[in-house]
């Protein structure tokens, strides 16, 4: 919590186009109101409705994935749409970020998913998804409950049906 | 024992704790989790995902993803207006609560369209589907030049050349098309091959080829009769294009001007609803030195992919007009449904046009005894009392 006072704050952002985000534990990020209204739709919503001048409070985003999902912004807002004989290699480059992004350990995916969830950032949504779909490809049945720790909670017989059913996809 | 029962304990804390992190479909809520399912674009890692637990199966089934993968993989899959399993126990009755009913609706749903989705993955061989022509835009000679014979693969039969003849155009931007039935109201087509026809008996061996080719497949408005399919005496009446529904239209593929079997490879597998394939020929490139006018020839047509009777099937026949898909999943030739594979009927009458054709052919050149040749060219069931009679000649 060790951050400017709110007022302050208020008036420096409003000066230098910034906003103030408040993670769910409580750290403050600084960042350029444009790059993240353009990318977050609640965050440009919380901006239209008068938040501007104070913390915007993200209850269940946590810092580190809120770190990165502002990384994101930026990145795509100085990037992204940008038309032009640059495009192709910004291309380039924005998908060599977006690749490194989907590097990241499970648990930080898994926060990264709900973080883009609550701030509505589409195109960060997608790209973890994805990432989790790709998690998914090509394992058996068995593989893809241990990987994402899921118990079989199905009877004997039940499961016998379901493997019937599903037989030509198990090989 | 009490150790025992501490420590048991304490596993199954761990155990669901974890749960909440990983089993995502807790953890992200039903919005980010359908994100997750809808990214997979491999039926079998759907199918796969859909048996792991009770949770996930429910979660798969009641948002329809195998239906939507279906149509991302093939968008002329929406136009199916429902899809019902047909049972061989028909006595089964849907009782219980609306609900109930509704699910189980869902999970049929789930069934039909999972067993659709692999199908149009499926990376078995593919065959010709094709069954019947229906008709060609123009024919400048009938039937000497039907496109019947783009049924036959080679450019020649008995020593005769064997193709189809556009009627001729003094402006090359003239289209013409060649319109098949297939085997199969359904079937997944990957390819089509079209071999340009070469003047081989024209002086500097012409090839009647065309810059563009396009596809478009789908349904006919009329039932198909034997009257709308090409005969010797019938160059078929039904190719008229507003007597079909086009599901897909494909891109423009660019033809090579050569008289080899040229592949065109869709971009995508393609669902045929309704077993109707038309080829067209866009931009005519010879002109025939004799008559100054631009001809189309095409020796020989195939259309690759795979029929998916007799599991499913199509159904037209509702009023409303409505394509509803049918699943048989019960392998029961019984019910097999009409279009059903018919591939020995489908060569048979190809291969008598083909020799028929050749006989007219000695006949115009007045080489052949008229009499030998109406016989032969009677139709087939004469042949048995012709047998009896041969039989007979060493009795006299």
């Amino acid at each position: 919590m060790a951050t400017t006072g709110a007022s302050d704050g208020a008036s420096a952002a409003k000066k230098e186009g910034l906003v103030t985000l408040m993670s769910g534990d409580g750290e403050i990020f600084e960042v350029e109101a444009a790059a993240v209204a353009a990318l977050s739709v609640t965050i440009r919503h919380a901006i239209e409705e008068g938040f501007g001048d104070r913390p915007i409070p993200l209850p269940i985003v946590g810092a580190r994935a809120l770190a990165l999902a502002v990384e994101y912004c930026r990145k795509h807002h100085s990037l992204g749409g940008g038309a032009g004989e640059d495009s192709a290699a910004y291309d380039d480059e924005l998908r060599a970020f977006d690749h490194n992004l989907a590097k990241v350990d499970r648990d930080t995916l898994f926060d990264l998913i709900e973080a883009a969830n609550y701030l509505e950032i589409e195109g960060l949504l997608n790209l973890m998804c994805r990432t989790v779909a790709e998690m998914m490809k090509g394992k058996s049945v068995e593989e893809l409950r241990r990987t994402f720790d899921v118990s079989n909670d199905y009877t004997p017989e039940e499961e016998e049906e379901v493997r019937r059913e599903v037989s030509w996809a198990l090989d | 024992m009490l150790m025992g029962e501490f420590w048991g304990l304490g596993v199954r804390f761990r155990v669901s704790a974890m749960e909440n992190c990983w089993d995502f479909l807790q953890w992200l809520g039903p919005d980010a989790s359908t994100c997750v399912f809808a990214s997979l674009d491999d039926p079998s890692d759907l199918v796969r995902a859909s048996a792991v637990s009770r949770s996930w199966r429910r979660f798969v089934i009641a948002n329809g993803f195998s239906r939507s993968l279906c149509r991302r993989i093939c968008p002329e899959v929406s136009n199916f207006t429902r899809a019902v399993e047909v049972s061989s126990s028909a006595m089964n009755q849907e009782v219980g609560s609306s609900t109930a009913v509704e699910w189980e609706s869902l999970v049929r749903e789930h069934r039909i369209y999972s067993y659709l989705c692999r199908c149009l993955v499926s990376p078995e061989g593919s065959s010709d589907c094709i069954d019947r022509c229906i008709g060609a835009s123009s024919t400048d000679n009938f039937p000497d030049e039907s496109i019947e014979n783009t049924l036959e693969p080679s450019d020649r039969v008995y020593m005769r050349p064997s193709y189809w003849s556009s009627g001729g155009e003094a402006d090359p931007q003239v289209p013409e098309s060649l319109i098949y039935r297939l085997g199969s109201d359904l079937c997944v087509v990957n390819e089509i091959k079209i071999q340009p026809f070469k003047a081989f008996f024209q002086h500097g061996d012409p090839i009647y080829s065309v810059k563009f080719v396009r596809f478009r497949m789908g349904n006919s408005k009329l039932p198909l009769r034997s009257e709308n399919y090409v005969t010797d005496e019938n160059e078929g009446q039904a190719a008229a294009d507003d007597n079909f529904v086009w599901t897909y239209i494909s891109p423009e593929f660019p033809m090579l001007q050569e008289s080899v079997l040229q592949s065109f490879k869709l971009p995508r597998p393609v669902l045929c609803i309704g077993g109707v394939v038309k080829i067209e020929l866009l931009g005519r490139v010879q002109k025939q030195a004799m008559d100054g006018l631009y001809y189309i020839c095409v020796s020989h047509v195939q259309v690759l992919g795979r029929p998916l009777s007799p599991k499913l099937a199509l159904d037209t026949s509702e009023a409303s007009g409505a394509s509803v898909l049918k699943y048989f999943p019960v392998d029961s030739s019984s019910v097999a449904p009409n279009g059903a594979s018919r591939d020995d009927e489908a060569r048979e009458p190809s291969r008598w046009h083909a020799f028929a054709a050749t006989l007219r052919h000695l006949r115009a050149g007045g080489a052949w005894n008229q009499a030998i040749l109406n016989t032969l060219l009677r139709p087939v069931q004469f042949a048995e009392e012709d047998d009896d009679s041969d039989e007979e000649e060493p009795y006299a």
